[in-house]
C-alpha cells in the first residue's frame, strides 16, 4: 500500500529531515512511527500526502509513483487518504455535521450521497447526538472524533494521523485509539506518528523508529523503548 | 466531478458579504471606469454622425432659407457652376435632407415626427478646388450674405472644432479611464485576496481532502466576474445620463447647426454597453485570476 524507496528529504539550510529512508506497509497494516521530535516523523506523514515532495528516491502510494504525479492529480490521491492532526482543524463556524460534510462537498459529492454518508459516519465515532453543536462546544476528545468522522467519511485506504492524542489527557486518548484501532480492523491502513509510550506498549503494533531523519528500527509487535 | 453549481453561488456571496465594504469600493470603481470608458465612446460616435455630412471632400455647406425663392436659389446655383475655385457641388433637396435627418436620428422618432420636410434648410455641399482653409473660408465668405442663405457652414470651422472637442474629450476620458482600469484591477485583486484570507482554515481543509484547485478557485473567480458585471451594469445609467444631459444638450443648440446631430442611436448605446459589460467580465476574471494564482497553488 505504502513503499518508500531510499528517500531523502532536506530542508532549507540544509537541514536534513529524512535519509535514504525505505519501508513496506501493506494493506491494512496499523503502524507507529516515533521518535524525538524533529527525527523527522511529520515528515515522513507530509510525504505520503504530498503535502511534500522527496529530494531522492521515490515514494508509491497505492501502486502509484507520487513523487511523479502530476500536480493536477495530487487531489485525488488525497481522497484515498484521510488525515488527522494533533490540533483538529476543524472550521470554528460550522457544525459537527457541517464540518463533516464540507469534506464530501468539496470533492463534488452529491447531496444524497452528504445526507446519507454524515449521520453514518457520526453514529460511528460515537457523535450522533453532537451533531448541531460547534467545535467550541466539544471537549478535545469529542473534536478529534469530528476530525476522525471528517477524515474517514469518504471511506480512504490510507489514514495518516499525526500525535492525533497530543492535546488528550490518557483515558480520552484510549477512546480515540479503540476508534482508530476499529478503522483500521474494517482494512484501513493507519499511519500514526506518536509522542505517547502508553498508547505504543498497550497496542503493540508495527514501531517504526526515526533518529535524526534515519530508520533506526522497524519491528512489528514492537514497543516505545 | 459532480460539481454542484448551488455550492458555488453560495460560497461567492458569502465572500461578496463578508467582504462587504471592499466588494462595494471594487464594484463602484468598475462602474466609474466603465462608465468613462462608455462616455469616450458615445462621444467618439455623436461626433463621427455630426461630422457625416462633411464626407468626401465636401468643404462647406450653404444652407438655404426653406422659404427662399426659386429665384435666389437659381441666383445661388448660377455662382456655384460658373466659378472655377469649385470642383463640384451637390445639391441637397428638402426632401433628401428630410431622409438624412430621419437616417441621422433613426432611433429618436419623435425628433423627426414633428417635422416635414418643409421645415428643414436645402442644401448645397461644395467641394472647392482649392482645400486650403483660407482659400476655403474665403470662397465661402462669398456666398455668407447673399439673398436667401441661411448660412454657410464650412468643415474647416465646424469640423475642426467637433474633431478637436471631441478627440480632446475622448483621450482625456481615456486616459483617466485606463489609469482607473488599472485601479479596478488592483482594487478587485485585494478584495478577492482578503476573501481569500479570510478563508484560509477552508482551503487547508479543502486541499486535505483533495478538493480539486479547480473548485476552490472558482468561488473567488466568480467573485471577481461579479465586481466586473455588476460595475458594468452600473455603467448604463451613466452612459443614458450622458446622453442625455449632454449629447441631447448639444442637439438642441440653436448656434452650432452641426451639433444638431451631436446624437447617439440608443442601438449604439446599447452596444456600447454590451461592449463594457465585456470589459467589465475580463477585468474581473483577470483580477482575480490574478489573486487565486498568486494563493492558491496545491
Amino acid at each position: 500500500m505504502i513503499r518508500l524507496e531510499h528517500v531523502t528529504k532536506t530542508y532549507k539550510g540544509d537541514i536534513v529531515a529524512l535519509k535514504d529512508a525505505s519501508a513496506n506497509i501493506e494493506k491494512g497494516e496499523f503502524v507507529f512511527l516515533v521518535g524525538p521530535s524533529g527525527s523527522g516523523k511529520s515528515t515522513f506523514i507530509r510525504l505520503l500526502n504530498r503535502e511534500e515532495v522527496p529530494d531522492a528516491g521515490r515514494i508509491f502510494v497505492a501502486g502509484k509513483d507520487i513523487g511523479a504525479l502530476s500536480s493536477w492529480k495530487v487531489p485525488f490521491l488525497r481522497r484515498n487518504i484521510g488525515y488527522i492532526f494533533q490540533d483538529y482543524k476543524l472550521l470554528p463556524k460550522k457544525t459537527v455535521a457541517e464540518n463533516v460534510a464540507f469534506a464530501l462537498e468539496v470533492i463534488g459529492r452529491p447531496r444524497h450521497v452528504v445526507k446519507k454518508q454524515v449521520p453514518a459516519i457520526l453514529d460511528l465515532v460515537g457523535l450522533a447526538d453532537k451533531v448541531d453543536r460547534y467545535p467550541d462546544q466539544l471537549s478535545g476528545g469529542e473534536q478529534q472524533r469530528v476530525s476522525i468522522a471528517r477524515a474517514f467519511v469518504n471511506r480512504p485506504l490510507i489514514l495518516l494521523a499525526d500525535e492525533p492524542t497530543g492535546n488528550l489527557d490518557p483515558a480520552t486518548s484510549v477512546g480515540i485509539m479503540r476508534l482508530l484501532d476499529r478503522i483500521n480492523r474494517i482494512g484501513t491502513t493507519v499511519v500514526m506518528a506518536t509522542h505517547d509510550r502508553g498508547i505504543v506498549d498497550t497496542m503493540r503494533r508495527r514501531v517504526i523508529e526515526l533518529s535524526h531523519g534515519d530508520i533506526v528500527r522497524d519491528e512489528s509487535e514492537g514497543v516505545y523503548e | 466531478m459532480a460539481a454542484n453549481p448551488v455550492y458555488f453561488v453560495r460560497e461567492t456571496f458569502a465572500n461578496l458579504w463578508r467582504n462587504v465594504a471592499l466588494t462595494f469600493a471594487a464594484v463602484l470603481t468598475v462602474a466609474v471606469t466603465l462608465s468613462l470608458a462608455g462616455t469616450a465612446n458615445l462621444v467618439r460616435l455623436g461626433a463621427d454622425r455630426a461630422t457625416a455630412q462633411f464626407e468626401d471632400g465636401v468643404e462647406f455647406i450653404i444652407f438655404m432659407n426653406p422659404d427662399a425663392s426659386p429665384d435666389q436659389d437659381e441666383s445661388i446655383r448660377n455662382a456655384l457652376e460658373s466659378s472655377p475655385q469649385i470642383e463640384r457641388f451637390e445639391y441637397v433637396d428638402q426632401a433628401a435632407t428630410y431622409d438624412e435627418f430621419r437616417e441621422l436620428f433613426s432611433e429618436q422618432p419623435e425628433l423627426y415626427e414633428v417635422l416635414t420636410p418643409e421645415d428643414l434648410p436645402p442644401s448645397y455641399r461644395v467641394v472647392p478646388s482649392d482645400v486650403d482653409s483660407e482659400a476655403v473660408d474665403d470662397l465661402a465668405g462669398q456666398f455668407e450674405n447673399r439673398p436667401g442663405v441661411k448660412k454657410v457652414a464650412t468643415a474647416s470651422d465646424a469640423i475642426r472644432f467637433i474633431d478637436d472637442v471631441s478627440s480632446r474629450v475622448t483621450v482625456v476620458l481615456l486616459v483617466a479611464s485606463l489609469v482607473l482600469v488599472l485601479v479596478s484591477a488592483l482594487l478587485i485583486l485585494i478584495t478577492v485576496f482578503t476573501a481569500i484570507g479570510a478563508r484560509r482554515r477552508e482551503i487547508e481543509v479543502m486541499k486535505l481532502v483533495g478538493a480539486t484547485n479547480w473548485f476552490i478557485r472558482i468561488p473567488f473567480l466568480l467573485e471577481g466576474l461579479f465586481h466586473g458585471l455588476i460595475g458594468g451594469l452600473l455603467a448604463y445609467p451613466a452612459l443614458l445620463l450622458v446622453d442625455r444631459y449632454v449629447l441631447q444638450y448639444f442637439q438642441r443648440s440653436e448656434d452650432v447647426l452641426l451639433f444638431q446631430s451631436f446624437a447617439v442611436t440608443n442601438g449604439e448605446i446599447l452596444g456600447t454597453q454590451l461592449l463594457l459589460l465585456a470589459v467589465g467580465a475580463v477585468l474581473g476574471v483577470i483580477g482575480s485570476t490574478f489573486a487565486v494564482g498568486r494563493y492558491l497553488d496545491v
